[in-house]
């Protein structure tokens, strides 16, 4: 893999901090892959999880929370709690491939787009990244916004709170030690669990739910709408540009495939729990007919504060200021990833701050603009939110398209192509999305095709 | 050979480097670009039609944004 555009001539081999703080992790793989034993193996599972369950969780970020929030409190417990967990298998089949790219060809997916399919495509991918991005980084502050508003923080202060947050993952300049520290953050996504026991949902409904896809919502414009934001909710593509450069910054090879999709399951169940607990826990408000359609995370804590008390609210807000500092680290950071890759300047998180200017600058300048935006009075914040998730869905078959047409490339995959079952799920995966675009522009442009069609 | 790094044992290092990465891992290897590969005809009929789908899908939600801010 890869061998044929590896430099071919032997000439004096330049080492960087930055192998050799990679090799430094490599060694402890190493060490842990070479002893026999349970405890070995776990050690070694503890090693090299980290991309998968980060980006998993990361996407269970602001914008998705409250749309499972809307979700529970508009349709309750049916058929949403089985699609959700659809939608992460198809996350799993689409962050897999991300997985063997990085391992195999030691390079991030803007760089790998750049230079398989020239500039032309590879702008064109980077501009549905930046634009992607920076919405979605608005959306996590508004959600840092809103829950820490629950708790009387004044909106500077909240803002304040994750960037320093960001800032302090980013102090270590270590792959490992931000990998860590982001992981210990992404956690807590898990508080929505506790909050769905504390509403005492009946589990008989719960599991009806999930093994018969009923009650099924009304056929209309909110249904496709909840739908699509469900989807955008959980794959998007800066969860492409995240995992595979992450996979390459840790410095996984393709003997860590497997864990690699062992770590990309585990996240996928992890944030499956978390979401679907969070359509559970808002339930009720459909069960007491609330209008919930377009709250924000604090007024979900306070429509919540009646059934579970001050401390489940305070919980459930918890849960979203939280969603939203862990995606505004992992959002901000694919976009460092990617424009290093594409410029050809240094970029890891391995980086020494004066070898890695361009990295962390980018990667804070995305960060503090997202989070200005925010903070300007009287801006319509409330449609960014409700778009975000929905152009992450119109986004992404032509970005799986790239990803399909790479991990496919024999010439810089060698013999981890897509077998053929996993070309048959992603092409699934890529008809399906793009439908669901179709759906929503149908809906948007001529609703009334939804009533002939019988829905209202 | 290496950049500024302020660790005594120079060649240790170097010998760590080089024993626990691939070539393609080092950040020298991936200074050298990848071959560009030739699009066909289908692929690049595929792309352009979904650049075209993601136009337009992006002035629909633009029109949705309009509409609801009326």
């Amino acid at each position: 893999m890869m061998k044929p555009f590896a430099t071919e001539t032997e000439e004096a081999v330049v080492i960087t901090h930055e192998d050799v703080d990679r090799a430094h992790d490599r060694i402890r793989v190493f060490d842990a892959r070479a002893r026999r034993g349970f405890a070995s193996k776990a050690r070694l599972l503890w090693l090299l999880v980290g991309p998968g369950v980060l980006v998993m969780l990361g996407e269970n970020d602001g914008p998705s929370m409250l749309s499972y929030a809307a979700t529970g409190a508009k349709f309750g417990i049916g058929f949403f709690l089985p699609f959700v967990a659809l939608t992460f298998c198809m996350a799993i089949v689409v962050q897999e491939m991300t997985v063997r790219l990085g391992a195999a060809t030691h390079r991030g997916h803007a760089e790998l787009i750049f230079e398989r399919f020239g500039p032309f495509w590879g702008w064109f991918s980077m501009i549905d990244l930046g634009i992607g991005n920076f919405l979605t980084l608005i959306t996590e502050f508004i959600a840092i916004r809103a829950g820490l508003g629950y708790f009387g923080v004044p909106p500077w202060a909240a803002i304040m709170i994750a960037l320093a947050t960001l800032y302090a993952a980013l102090m270590s300049h270590r792959y490992w030690t931000w990998e860590r520290i982001t992981l210990a953050a992404a956690a807590f996504n898990l508080i929505f669990i506790p909050v769905a026991l504390m509403t005492h949902p009946r589990w008989s409904s719960l599991s009806h739910a999930f093994f018969s896809l009923q009650p099924l919502p009304p056929f209309n414009k909110d249904t496709v709408l909840i739908v699509l934001a469900d989807i955008g909710a959980t794959v998007t593509p800066w969860m492409l540009f995240f995992q595979q450069s992450a996979t390459v910054d840790k410095g996984m090879t393709t003997k860590d495939i497997r864990f690699g999709r062992i770590d990309t399951v585990l996240g996928a169940a992890l944030a499956t729990a978390a979401a679907v607990a969070t359509i559970i826990a808002t339930a009720p408000l459909f069960a007491h007919q609330m209008s919930a359609g377009n709250f924000e995370a604090a007024q979900f804590a306070q429509a919540l504060e009646p059934l579970i008390g001050r401390f489940g609210a305070s919980l459930f807000a918890l849960g979203m200021v939280e969603a939203g500092i862990v995606a505004a680290i992992t959002i901000s950071t694919s976009s460092a990833y990617a424009f290093g890759e594409v410029t050809h300047k240094p970029h890891s998180l391995n980086l020494p701050m004066r070898q890695g200017k361009s990295f962390y600058a980018v990667l804070t300048l995305c960060a503090v603009a997202a989070a200005v935006v925010v903070l300007i009075p009287g801006l319509p914040l409330v449609y960014v939110v409700l778009v975000v998730n929905v152009v992450a869905v119109l986004a992404m078959p032509p970005a799986l398209v790239f990803l399909f047409m790479l991990v496919n490339d024999k010439e810089i995959m060698g013999d981890l192509v897509s077998p053929l079952w996993a070309n048959v799920l992603s092409t699934a995966v890529v008809l399906l999305l793009t439908a669901a675009g179709i759906l929503f522009g149908i809906s948007v442009v001529a609703p009334n095709v939804f009533a002939a069609l019988g829905g209202r | 050979m290496r950049e500024k790094h302020d660790a005594p044992d120079l060649a240790a290092e170097r010998n760590l480097v080089l024993s626990s990465l691939e070539h393609d891992q080092l950040v020298t290897a991936k200074k050298h670009r990848i071959g560009r590969r030739r699009l066909k005809g289908p692929e690049l009929l595929i792309l352009s039609a979904l650049r075209l789908y993601l136009i337009f899908m992006m002035a629909v939600v633009g029109y949705q944004v309009w509409m609801a801010a009326r």
